[in-house]
């Protein structure tokens, strides 16, 4: 058998591999004519640029967002939470995020507190990992600028009760900016219906696009300001860049291969339907849950029921680092996980993992419930071995 | 902080091992490979708690060292395995810290800087 066959791959939530090759095969096709920037006059340049346009128009809808014109693509979602933070804070202005936020809101929100410029309130996750509503709405000042949150945490996978956070930011007329790298593709996201200013999301997880593409949808009651600035495409006499959108937010060449790979992936999840996806995702997460709480020595966290739940399990086996077992599960067994601490460090302080970190397996659209017996097998003899040693 | 060792502001941290002043990372490893001595390694482990290291460590410790220096890379686990011929399993256990911060460590090899 190949490499390939033998490989069960359990990262996911860091990017989703392999890709359908029907993705694949649709990226490869439109990019052979569409693969050239969309600001010539020529007709192939139209016609890129007006491809270009339509996957906005197809990623506004897919989000629930109001004007397709506010779709602003970038590298990924921690390049579209950067745009986003750093163009909506002013000095001397307050943020409320929360502490199951990645590094990818963490850091830059530090960044600037460190700086002066802003204050910076972190809310707290229950023993479940869910944010309270009333916490986020008890943090937010005369002087809050926006609320930024994770909608599904990476190391726990619990999905925040952001429909709630939302009316509530809208009570009080602060802008809900929600990091959707996790649930996209996953479970249905409607800006519009939850009161949501602006999303940032990345093409390469369960949008199965390729990697260097991600972006943001913005609502068209909420402004950034521009950051990063550069050739647009038109109104090239002016050296001020455009105040129009989405230009406002892009500067330089699209990432069209990238665009065009996102919409192979939206595609894809269109044909197989996201409650589809959604329910055999969590079917095996299940199943793996089940397998592992039989087993002594592991230990599992996040909520219980796995109700408004990621297809994502993180775990420990007692008395093992986790990048001990990740390493045993890859060498030993074939199977690709995820130790350490998931960029995200105050999850695991507040789960009290701080230095061990967690093995997390993260599923999706390609695995198997073979493969999750195959896991739980691997994991179960780990956990022997540690108790008494090698057997014959 | 162990005696005699000095701190910088950024971590690094000086020590003197068998006459030769030598410098780690934060984490404790070499920060330049050339320093390691077996007199080092053996120094280190202590440390890490192992008694005395046997010769099965000192066959895991010798090929991670001689791949780096051959190489300029640490061994892939698969490259581990298949060169010494014991499961993963086995060689995680054999050190405190695993292959990655046990056996790296004590063969001079540089901080693997993962996501801990």
């Amino acid at each position: 058998m190949s490499e390939k066959t033998h490989f069960i791959y359990a990262d996911n939530a860091a990017t989703t591999f392999p890709k359908p090759h029907e993705v694949l095969a649709e990226l490869l096709e439109i990019y052979e004519t569409k693969g050239i920037t969309g600001r010539g006059s020529y007709d192939f340049s139209i016609r890129a640029g007006e491809f270009v346009n339509r996957v906005r128009r197809q990623v506004c809808k897919f989000f629930g967002g109001d004007d397709p014109t506010r779709v602003a693509f970038g590298y990924n979602a921690t390049d579209a939470l950067n745009t986003l933070i750093q163009g909506l804070i002013e000095p001397g202005c307050h943020v409320v995020s929360s502490r199951l936020e990645h590094n990818s809101v963490l850091r830059p929100l530090h960044h600037f507190l460190q700086q002066g410029i802003i204050s910076l309130d972190l809310v707290p996750f229950d023993s479940q990992g869910f944010i309270d509503p009333e916490d986020v709405a008890g943090a937010v000042r005369p002087e809050t600028r926006f609320v930024i949150l994770t909608h599904g945490s990476n190391v726990l996978g619990t999905i925040q009760p952001v429909e709630r956070i939302g009316a509530i930011c809208r009570e009080l007329y602060v802008p809900l900016i929600l990091d959707v790298t996790q649930t996209a593709g996953i479970v249905p996201i409607d800006m519009g219906k939850w009161g949501i200013g602006a999303v940032a999301f990345t093409g390469h997880k369960s949008l199965y696009g390729p990697t260097g593409i991600g972006g943001l949808v913005l609502s068209s009651n909420l402004d950034v300001r521009t950051t990063r600035f550069g050739g647009t495409g038109f109104d090239s006499t002016s050296v001020n860049h455009p105040k129009t959108y989405p230009q406002r937010l892009e500067a330089g060449t699209i990432n069209q291969l990238g665009v065009i790979g996102l919409s192979a992936g939206l595609n894809y999840l269109e044909r197989q339907g996201l409650d589809k996806i959604y329910a055999y995702e969590m079917s095996l997460i299940r199943q793996l849950r089940d397998g592992l709480s039989s087993l002594d020595g592991v230990r599992i966290y996040g909520a219980g029921s796995m109700e408004r739940c990621l297809p994502l399990l993180l775990c420990n086996i007692d008395g093992m680092d986790s990048e001990q077992v990740c390493t045993i599960l890859d060498g030993d067994f074939g199977i690709a996980t995820r130790g350490g601490l998931h960029c995200a460090p105050l999850v695991h302080r507040d789960l009290g993992r701080s230095l061990k970190g967690g093995v997390r397996f993260s599923l999706g659209l390609l695995n198997t419930a073979e493969e999750i017996d195959r896991i739980v097998e691997a994991m179960a003899e780990i956990s022997r071995f540690r108790k008494n040693g090698l057997r014959d | 902080m162990i005696e005699g060792e000095e701190v910088s502001a950024l971590g690094v941290r000086k020590r003197s091992i068998a006459g030769k002043e030598i410098y780690f990372d934060k984490d404790g490893f070499l920060l330049n490979a050339n320093d390691w001595s077996e007199e080092a390694a053996e120094i280190l482990s202590r440390e890490m708690g192992i008694k005395t290291l046997n010769e099965k460590q000192w066959q895991v410790i010798r090929f991670i060292r001689d791949f780096y220096m051959n190489n300029g890379k640490a061994p892939l686990s698969s490259e581990l395995k298949a060169a010494l011929g014991w499961s993963l399993m086995e060689l995680e256990l054999m050190f405190p810290g695993g292959i990655r911060h046990g056996a790296r460590l004590l063969a001079g090899l540089p901080n693997p800087q993962s996501c801990s």
